[in-house]
């Protein structure tokens, strides 16, 4: 049973937190003006110091800790062995695990973000066509957005079942039969694992794309529109000359976020089980904390991060081609 | 501007205390009163008993009590079980120290390994067979081996535990936890259906050939669509390859874990036997019929006829009526009967202050709770007697008549030869060796010399 003296410590821990960060403050502020710092400069840096902290304690101290921990044997339990490159070796040169999980989180990212924008375009469009109840519709194309992912993977498990239980399998079965084919077997067959997991992604991010889309559509001005319509340039003209140009700043957002969840995809991967390489995320995972390999974990993150700042830093240099800024344009 | 920066800061305490009051119910209880014993030096931390429930009993200087975190993996139903049927009555007789039980049904090994980690870890862990020679070998375990001998009862004498239960609480011949269950595995088998087919019930007597035979002859494609909805067996990785290896006389990790002969004949018979049950629908049902209509929920649902399961397994239908279930001990395979037992320790953090006062406290804990699971892994508790008096009465119509069948089973029963990266060797044998046979995609042979010297690279040095 839980008792009032667990809580009373951990009330006074707190409070001693928050008493010793005011004390750093007051220093802070007593030094900054002692060296003859403006009272307002040092006020303003000793405001900003618990940010500055917690930056340092909890982003960037595990941020360098785990670079550090990439370049070690560390079990979780015991002081890390340092291996220098060892662990980056082993990954790049003789771990088959990690390039196919490597292999299917490209490939699940080369296919939902391009398609999952393609498909957002087309519904946040249609929702711009002064459809009745909008914000109706904004909700409900929202809302799988905000289910907790282990209930998305749990349904959709549920509806990939290969047998009769499984609804888009009973669905889909005429139509498979037509081929003279046998159903997907999806999470079931090594196969399919890919697109069973790319059905399921649809549910959340096409959702949550529509909406950040169609609050783009809106932000388009409609003299633009008028304009085209005096030049008597029809609906898809429009679409090509106005709606993408202006955008274009929404796809490059939606397009760099998209890259980083899809390689980072995690959730969904850890609750459905498949028959052979899961996500890097899973497998990160997987070695940390069933494995006891964190150093190696840590490791494969850092890998994982080079791979997202390679692709963002593609999408950013491509961008002066293609993103349209009206503010630039008028410079 | 100065006493402007002396307000922002007080309001911030402000707002922190008020953020901290409101946030700390929630929280964790951390170590201290009534966390680990922490009180500098090799001083426990104390805290007092309760007092006495009595009115009438004039006030007694509260006793002082080491407290004792156990963590468990343990759900509501068992934490309840475990608290009122051990916990309460060691508490109450106790007056050195007292136990505290902090359940973790949800993601139990990540929390263990991150809470030993960050230094909060319990004082008492549960661990399942496979985790304690990994713990062990990575330093977080107390070594036991000499305070037991000093301890006199039944639940420190190692020697009185079963050698092959014993032997997984082991790392490198010293005592790193005492096991509280051992459960073989039996053959339950639903009476009704083996009725209405005219078979005789599963004994002693079965081999893998008339289990098999058996299995197929239950097989039954009752309403004439062209596919089975009745089943003779399920399998679907549970029970573990391992189990048929072993009767076959072949092994997976030697006894010197020194190599892993799973490409031995002897390994191959067993592995092919098994791969002659799996997702095989002339006896088994199919791998989407277990995804679809779940493993063990198709026997709780009379459509699979055999099971094997633990012994302290029970069945009820979706509706809550306890099942006629009968139970048998496996089928004898070429060499042996052996049949696979799950076992399961506490250990205690290697950091526990007052380690003799916490292995005694191990002991008491560990007594309790062999008189409350079946199997004990004690062989003095492994009696008729005491296994009937554990049964809940729930389920004592159900399980009463099982307990010849279990208690026969435990004199075949062994478990896993188990090393310390035993999490990465079960990954690898898995998808090496056993998801590759099950999927036809090589012959038990072939897989077995491709993936031997990649298990054996994991076996220790």
């Amino acid at each position: 049973m839980p008792r009032i003296e667990w809580y009373a410590e951990t009330l006074l821990r707190y409070a001693f937190v928050a008493a010793v960060i005011v004390g750093i403050m007051l220093l802070t502020y007593r030094g900054l003006v002692a060296v003859g710092v403006r009272r307002q400069t040092a006020t303003g840096f000793a405001l900003i110091l618990p940010w500055f902290l917690g930056f340092l304690i909890w982003n960037l101290f595990p941020v360098a800790a785990s670079l550090y921990l990439s370049l070690t044997n560390y079990n979780i339990l015991q002081t890390p062995d340092f291996v220098g490159l060892a662990n980056y070796d082993r990954l790049l040169n003789q771990d088959q695990q990690f390039w196919a999980s490597l292999r299917l989180t490209m490939a699940y990212s080369a296919i939902t973000v391009p398609l999952g924008l393609a498909l957002a375009l087309l519904a946040a469009t249609l929702l711009n066509q002064g459809v009745r109840g909008v914000g109706l519709w904004r909700t409900l194309y929202y809302l799988p957005a905000v289910l907790p992912a282990f209930v998305t993977a749990l349904l959709w498990r549920f509806m990939l079942l290969p047998t009769r239980s499984g609804l888009v399998n009973t669905a889909t079965e005429p139509i498979w039969s037509l081929f003279g084919d046998n159903a997907p077997r999806w999470f079931l067959d090594p196969d399919t694992v890919l697109w069973g997991f790319v059905i399921m992604s649809f549910w959340g991010v096409f959702g949550a794309n529509t909406v950040i889309m169609l609050a783009g559509l809106k932000n388009i001005p409609r003299d633009l529109y008028e304009a085209a319509d005096v030049d008597g340039a029809g609906i898809l003209p429009k679409f090509r000359h106005i709606t993408l140009p202006q955008l274009t700043p929404t796809l490059f957002y939606l397009l760099i976020m998209g890259i980083i969840a899809g390689v980072q995809i995690f959730d969904i991967g850890l609750f459905v089980r498949v028959p052979r390489e899961n996500f890097l995320n899973v497998y990160l995972y997987q070695q940390g904390f069933t494995f006891f390999n964190m150093g190696y974990a840590s490791a494969i993150a850092w890998v994982m991060l080079v791979i997202i700042l390679v692709l963002t830093l593609a999408v950013f240099r491509s961008s002066q081609a293609w993103v349209y800024y009206e503010s630039e344009a008028r410079r | 501007m100065h006493s402007g920066l002396m307000r922002i800061a007080g309001l911030t305490a402000a707002i922190s205390l008020v953020a901290t009051a409101c946030a700390s119910p929630g929280a964790t209880p951390s170590r201290g009163a009534g966390a680990s014993p922490t009180v500098a030096g090799a001083s426990p931390t104390v805290t007092a008993a309760p007092p006495s429930q009595d009115a009438a009993t004039p006030t007694q200087p509260a006793a002082q009590k080491v407290t004792y975190r156990l963590t468990t993996w343990a759900g509501e139903d068992e934490s309840n079980e475990l608290q009122e049927l051990v916990l309460d009555e060691i508490n109450a007789s106790q007056s050195e120290f007292e136990i505290v039980h902090e359940p973790a049904p949800a993601d139990y090994y990540t929390k263990l390994q991150t809470t030993l980690a960050g230094g909060t870890g319990a004082d008492f862990m549960w661990l399942s067979q496979e985790y304690v020679a990994g713990y062990a070998s990575r330093g977080a375990l107390l070594d036991l081996t000499e305070p037991l001998k000093a301890i006199d009862s039944p639940a420190a004498a190692v020697d009185r535990y079963f050698p092959d239960v014993m032997s997984t609480a082991l790392y490198q011949d010293h005592v790193y936890g005492l096991p509280w269950i051992s459960q073989p595995v039996v053959l339950y088998y639903n009476p009704a259906l083996f009725d209405a087919a005219n078979i005789d019930y599963p004994d002693d007597t079965w081999d893998w050939d008339t289990f098999l035979t058996n299995a197929k002859a239950l097989t039954k494609d009752t309403d004439g669509d062209g596919t089975p909805d009745q089943y003779g067996f399920s399998a679907s990785g549970w029970p573990p390859v391992h189990m048929f290896i072993w009767q076959a006389g072949g092994d997976v990790i030697s006894d010197d874990l020194k190599s892993s002969p799973i490409d031995s004949p002897e390994a191959i018979a067993g592995a092919e036997f098994y791969k002659s049950l799996i997702y095989n629908p002339e006896c088994c049902p199919t791998e989407d019929t277990i995804a679809e209509q779940g493993f063990g929920e198709m026997f709780k649902a009379g459509t699979v006829a055999m099971f094997m399961g633990g012994a302290s397994d029970t069945f009820e239908s979706a509706d809550g009526t306890v099942l006629d279930i009968g139970a048998s001990v496996v089928p004898m395979g070429p060499t042996s009967r052996t049949t696979f037992a799950w076992t399961g320790s506490t250990v205690v953090n290697s950091t526990v202050e007052n380690p003799e006062l916490a292995v005694k406290a191990l002991v008491a804990l560990t007594d309790g709770i062999q008189h409350w699971k079946i199997v004990s892994p004690n062989m003095d508790l492994a009696t008729k007697e005491v296994v009937t008096a554990s049964l809940p009465d729930k389920w004592k119509d159900q399980k009463g008549p099982q307990v010849e069948a279990i208690l026969a089973s435990t004199s075949d029963m062994r478990s896993f030869n188990v090393i310390p990266r035993q999490q990465e060797w079960d990954d690898l044998f898995w998808r090496e060796f056993q998801d590759k046979l099950y999927h036809d995609q090589g012959t038990a042979a072939d897989l077995a010399a491709a993936a031997r010297t990649q298990l054996e690279a994991l076996l220790p040095e």
